[in-house]
């Protein structure tokens, strides 16, 4: 009894914790980046971006690349919003789910981007 | 008269008992010179140290010093407003942290930390920091 009390509580507590869309699926996010590597990708390498103004996304944090993708969706509506009127466009297209999926593939390719002191 | 060994020192000896003043003045003026010289040299040698550590890494008060407390450690995740791993910034485009620190400064990008820290920042600072940062050496 006990023990099920407990277990029932670390379920709820996990789905809490859990976030609002599933985790990404890195094949779903493949399936999903032409659009994006019209600029983040030349040749299909997502190290080379078209312009130097354009961020590398090969490698970075899943969890970072959604949020940032959130926040140019929210723009003004977020406390970490972001203005950028490319960015903006791009992400409205974008459920919740595309956005982890998405993030899921790019933080899965091979990239220069590490950690630095 | 004392006899003097031949090594040298003698002959150095023997010229204080020249005109003495102004040998003396000439030996201040030679160490004001050389002393004028070696902080020319220390000043651009410790330049060409910090060019290659990068902005005051391994120097206080360098501007780098503000985003290692996040970004210099693997893994580190932003606790406000939201939880996720601050991104990897070594080996970006230069010119986007450039554009990016920008953004926060103008409130494009809101993010309440990084709008604090890169208010604090000069136009040189982030072109620094942008170089330092960015392109792919490690």
């Amino acid at each position: 009894m006990m023990k099920s009390a407990i277990a029932l509580i670390g379920a709820a507590v996990a789905m809490a914790a859990a976030p609002a869309s599933a985790a990404g699926d890195v094949e779903r996010g493949k399936a999903k980046s032409a659009a994006c590597a019209a600029c983040h990708a030349v040749g299909g390498d997502w190290n080379k971006p078209l312009q130097p103004e354009y961020p590398k996304l090969a490698g970075q944090h899943a969890d970072y690349l959604a949020t940032a993708l959130t926040s140019y969706k929210q723009g003004d509506k977020s406390l970490i919003g972001r203005k950028n009127a490319i960015m903006a466009g791009q992400a409205a297209a974008l459920s919740a789910q595309e956005i982890q999926d998405l993030a899921a593939y790019f933080s899965s390719l091979p990239g220069p981007l590490h950690v630095k002191r | 008269m004392q006899q003097r060994p031949a090594d040298g020192l003698g002959s150095i000896n023997a010229a204080f008992s020249g005109p003495k003043p102004i040998f003396i003045l000439s030996m201040n003026k030679l160490f004001r010179i050389s002393a004028l010289s070696a902080l020319v040299l220390a000043a651009t040698f410790s330049h060409g140290a910090a060019a290659q550590e990068g902005p005051g890494l391994g120097h206080s008060g360098g501007k780098a010093a503000m985003c290692i407390g996040c970004h210099g450690i693997p893994g580190y995740k932003m606790a406000y407003p939201q939880v996720y791993h601050v991104p990897l910034i070594a080996g970006q485009n230069p010119k986007y942290i450039e554009n990016a620190l920008k953004a926060y400064q103008s409130g494009e990008r809101k993010h309440p930390t990084m709008r604090s820290i890169a208010s604090s920042l000069s136009d040189k600072d982030i072109a620094e920091l942008a170089a330092y940062y960015g392109g792919d050496a490690k």
